[in-house]
């Protein structure tokens, strides 16, 4: 476990000193704190738009990070081939897939600690309320952060950065038009093209499962099985993309 | 050949580019051993496998065929490991770390002890000249720098058997030194030393048996005076005087210049010569034998097999 935690805290050490992760973060703070000038331009409760608002732009801009950091995850290693002096020690190769995921994991939480901070201070000064399930929205939105992560880690193993993060953000889209795609299923003629989109449906996460925005912008009340089947769902995902980056990475020449 | 450090049987290595493209056969049945305490370079010109063989050893490829044990063990054993200390060929390290953050990096991917982690760090910054520049970061570092904290990290470890890829390319000659001074400085306390070089100088200054590669295979192995023959290939003869037009006995070079004449001629020959060039009158200056070099067979090698 010493390694993999090595190589965590060396990816969140790179990733942390590199400009490009506060471009990002800069935006989502900016975001969020702005989120009140938004309530003020729109009609209704000026506190659920900034709560719609903020979590809305944490979950996008998490995505964002997820995205570009795993670009540069693997193949800064591979290309660059600091690679080889990790793979030459004591170290597995499972070890650096799960090094490198845990790592990126804890780029995106630290991202999502921050925003949230930052929203709920907006949501305290505006409405005088310290509402604490924004911070269970935040883990809903880290949930499905560690779901796309792992799919980002599988593409990075998989693929060039380029496509690798093209794929990521597919899976992050379609993964949102889950519900859609189930319903083409039933609404299209050809049993091909149904079993397709079936397959896709199956394969690809459905991350509307970790999206509590509503119930929690609107005080509705969460049914405890969605959010334990939500825990579970997500872990399903991670344990089987991270098998298959693993399985792949296992047996590749590094040049 | 007893207390085998590392065994490098029948390696096969064949790379497969692409759909379109023709399959590479780097490593042809490479086999070689490396004694406990012996310095053994791996000498060949580019291409002819050395780096295959070393990411071979060091699990970065897998090789298709063939075995590698290290201090007994396979090569693939995280006790194996262990007892390697590794340099790749250029000094890839991360650029955003400081030396000191890099070394702390590696103790802890070796599984290096926390509590003496730190003094291990220090003891290895002062072996390889790096202890004043350890907490800048490696991005304001030379190349020689980089080299040095990648020796670094090699040694972080206490490794038994070093294994170093073109540790001296691309230094300059105060750089080349130093790592040749911490080469024989781990060699005189015990550790194993493999490493790659097409620089021929570096094998004949410090290595104990050297292996020559060439087009994927092994071509010769021994020490430097086991495959260099003392025997001289040829002689050097300086005579004063014209070289005569109508000599008989074959030469392989002749050069006349102010009055005196230089020639050289195969060993066999050297006698015939000189009583050739005496019975015409001509004064003998010099005759110098000439051995061969660890280049010249490494120049027959590469010949032999068009590389």
């Amino acid at each position: 476990m010493r390694a993999v935690r090595a190589i965590a805290v060396n990816t969140f050490r790179e990733a942390i000193r590199d400009r490009i992760l506060y471009l990002f973060i800069g935006f989502a703070v900016v975001m969020v704190a702005g989120s009140k000038l938004f309530g003020m331009l729109t009609v209704g409760d000026e506190t659920k738009i900034i709560k719609d608002i903020g979590l809305a732009a944490m979950q996008f801009f998490s995505m964002l990070i997820a995205v570009m950091m795993s670009m540069i995850l693997i193949s800064r290693e591979v290309d660059s081939r600091t690679v080889f002096n990790i793979l030459a020690k004591p170290v597995r190769r499972w070890q650096f897939i799960v090094g490198k995921y845990l790592g990126l994991v804890s780029i995106v939480a630290a991202n999502l600690v921050l925003i949230t901070f930052v929203l709920m201070l907006t949501v305290l000064v505006v409405a005088a309320e310290l509402d604490l399930m924004l911070i269970f929205a935040a883990a809903m939105t880290m949930l499905e952060m560690l779901v796309l992560a792992a799919f980002a880690t599988l593409f990075a193993v998989l693929t060039r950065p380029i496509l690798g993060s093209l794929m990521t953000l597919a899976v992050f889209v379609v993964g949102h038009m889950s519900a859609d795609l189930w319903l083409l299923t039933r609404q299209l003629p050809g049993a091909l093209t149904r079993a397709v989109i079936a397959v896709v449906y199956y394969l690809l996460p459905n991350l509307e499962r970790f999206n509590f925005r509503t119930e929690v912008v609107h005080d509705l009340s969460i049914p405890g099985a969605a959010v334990g089947w939500a825990v579970v769902y997500a872990f399903a995902f991670v344990v089987v993309a991270l098998f298959l980056a693993n399985l792949r990475f296992r047996g590749k020449d590094l040049k | 050949m007893a207390d085998i450090q590392l065994s490098v049987r029948d390696l096969q290595k064949t790379f497969h580019p692409g759909l379109f493209e023709a399959s590479i056969e780097v490593l042809k049945g490479l086999s070689f051993e490396v004694a406990r305490g012996e310095i053994f370079g791996f000498l060949g010109p580019n291409g002819a496998g050395k780096t295959t063989t070393i990411k071979a050893i060091t699990e970065i490829i897998y090789p298709d065929a063939g075995e590698i044990t290290v201090c007994g063990l396979p090569h693939t054993a995280l006790e194996a490991k262990k007892r390697i200390g590794f340099m790749s060929e250029s000094p890839y390290v991360y650029r955003h770390l400081t030396g000191r953050e890099y070394l702390r990096f590696s103790g802890e991917l070796l599984g290096l002890d926390r509590s003496g982690i730190e003094d291990r760090i220090s003891r290895v910054l002062e072996d390889v000249g790096m202890a004043s520049r350890a907490d800048r970061t490696m991005g304001t570092y030379s190349k020689g720098m980089l080299q040095r904290v990648a020796l670094g990290q090699a040694l972080l470890g206490e490794p038994e058997l070093l294994i170093l890829d073109e540790p001296m390319s691309g230094l300059d000659p105060v750089g080349r030194r130093d790592v040749r001074d911490i080469i024989l400085t781990q060699a005189a306390a015990g550790v194993t030393i493999f490493f790659s070089t097409h620089i021929i100088p570096d094998v004949e200054m410090i290595c104990d048996r050297v292996a020559i590669v060439v087009d994927g295979r092994v071509r010769a192995i021994g020490s430097v005076s086991d495959l260099v023959s003392d025997e001289p290939t040829s002689y050097e003869v300086a005579f004063v005087g014209a070289l005569p037009s109508d000599l008989r006995t074959p030469l392989e070079a002749h050069h006349v210049a102010g009055g005196a004449s230089w020639v050289r001629v195969g060993a066999e020959n050297h006698d015939s010569l000189v009583q050739e060039l005496g019975d015409r009158g001509a004064t003998v200056v010099s005759l110098d034998p000439v051995r061969a070099t660890l280049e010249d067979l490494l120049m027959r090698h590469y010949e032999e097999t068009g590389s």
